[in-house]
């Protein structure tokens, strides 16, 4: 290869791992929720489901007025997760995270994670940037 | 001399850029984990080609799309081009990419139901084991632990399916398969016969009872396999279209994981997070930052 083709062929190496490194779609879409997150601290897991097509984490959470508010989160499917670091055990109830949750646009207290953050401070992101979709737009239609 | 400098200084940031993705990708669960002949591993891929592919052979377990990614990309699929009839069907479907969870009609996201094929070829297909059998090749699929059988005796496909006629076989959501070795390396499906409850796409392309699929596998060699789909429906499409192409790499100790669909789990997550969180159709598309989760 000539020397003046290389820096060309690089910068294409990087625009791939990047565009490799770009967040997805979840698999059905994330309209219904808000588009920043709330960091939610203190939060009391009571209920961890691993479990297609989603897996949920409850937890409970008090607000600026220190009422307890009820929470359900979903994360991605097992193998998805799993590829992530996630398992059946990473979390049990009774286990205090930090959770950064897209709460439904319906304002019901559900919502999406993207990223928790256990008592160790071992932090665990739902995101699974390995896997391009190989559906083009037609997943998101 | 100026351009090799600019040349180093571009692999230097493309080797940080990979080394800090490969670390935060790497799962800390794995790290110092004792290998188990249980337990399928999703990062413990194949290096290299494994040497010469088998002659007329795909038997073993594979990975496929989705699972990590050292699974080489293919070809998306094709839009199909509907018919009148095709569209009025498809303008019923209500894919859940865009109606989410709680709007979507589609019949596995909502019920569980089987996926059928070709769906399940090119959508949830992480892992599969192929099985040489007397007259026939086995496709076991690992979503939903499904399988389709390949008879490869000779027969000809079926012609009717679904009508009224007292020799018309039933539709099934697998289809009516049969294959052959175009040579050494290349084995043919042909598949029809499908059940009409099924999307061929997650978008809710529709099909007919008569679609006839043709799936080529190549077996590059003996740790990658490669298929491409092509489908055929006059009833529905304006012309064949391509199903996309998708790759397989050999699984080192051979294990999947059970990966099932179970009515009681997906009714939980519908009535505690689908439902509730809403179905916003108009909405326009939106990446929560910094991922967001990827559900597939």
């Amino acid at each position: 290869m000539k020397m003046k083709t290389k820096a060309p062929a690089l910068v294409a190496v990087i625009a791939g791992l990047l565009a490799i490194g770009t967040p997805l779609f979840a698999h059905h879409g994330d309209a219904a929720y808000s588009a920043t997150p709330n960091v939610m601290k203190d939060c009391v897991v009571t209920e961890y489901s691993w479990m297609n097509p989603h897996s949920l984490i409850k937890f409970d959470h008090k607000n600026e007025k220190g009422e307890v508010e009820h929470w359900i989160m979903e994360i991605g499917s097992p193998p998805s997760m799993a590829l992530l670091g996630w398992s059946r055990t990473t979390l049990r109830a009774g286990d205090v995270i930090t959770a950064y949750v897209y709460q439904a646009k319906s304002g019901v207290l559900v919502g999406r994670t993207n990223k928790v953050i256990l008592a160790d401070g071992t932090v665990l992101a739902d995101r699974d940037d390995s896997t391009p979709s190989r559906y083009g737009t037609t997943e998101q239609k | 001399m100026r351009k090799a400098f600019v040349g180093a200084m571009v692999a230097l940031v493309a080797v940080l850029v990979f080394s800090s993705m490969a670390a935060a990708q790497a799962p800390q669960s794995q790290a110092n984990q004792a290998r188990s002949p249980w337990i399928y591993y999703p990062k413990d891929t194949i290096v290299g080609n494994g040497g010469p592919a088998p002659k007329r052979d795909l038997s073993g377990t594979w990975a496929g799309p989705g699972s990590t990614d050292a699974i080489p990309t293919g070809a998306p699929a094709e839009k199909a081009s509907l018919t009148p009839l095709g569209q009025q069907v498809m303008s019923q479907r209500k894919p859940i990419g865009r109606f989410g969870p709680a709007g979507t009609n589609d019949p596995t996201a909502r019920y569980c139901d089987p996926l059928g094929f070709p769906l399940n070829a090119v959508y949830q297909s992480r892992a599969l084991s192929v099985a040489t059998m007397p007259n026939r090749v086995v496709f076991l699929l690992q979503f939903g632990g499904f399988w389709r059988e390949v008879w490869t005796d000779g027969r000809a496909l079926p012609t009717k399916v679904g009508g009224y006629d007292k020799d018309s076989l039933d539709p099934t959501y697998m289809g009516y398969s049969v294959g052959h070795w175009e040579d050494d390396y290349n084995f043919v499906v042909d598949t029809t016969g499908l059940d009409e409850r099924t999307w061929v796409m997650r978008d809710g392309t529709p099909h007919s009872v008569n679609a006839h699929v043709q799936e080529r596998y190549t077996r590059v060699d003996h740790n990658t396999m490669k298929v491409s789909l092509t489908i055929d429906d006059p009833k529905m499409y304006t012309k064949p279209f391509s199903l996309g192409t998708y790759y397989y790499r050999w699984i080192p100790n051979q294990k999947i994981n059970e990966w099932l669909c179970v009515p009681s789990e997906t009714l939980k997550y519908l009535q505690e997070q689908g439902d509730p969180a809403g179905s916003y159709p108009d909405a326009a598309p939106q990446r929560l930052g910094g991922g967001g989760g990827r559900g597939r």
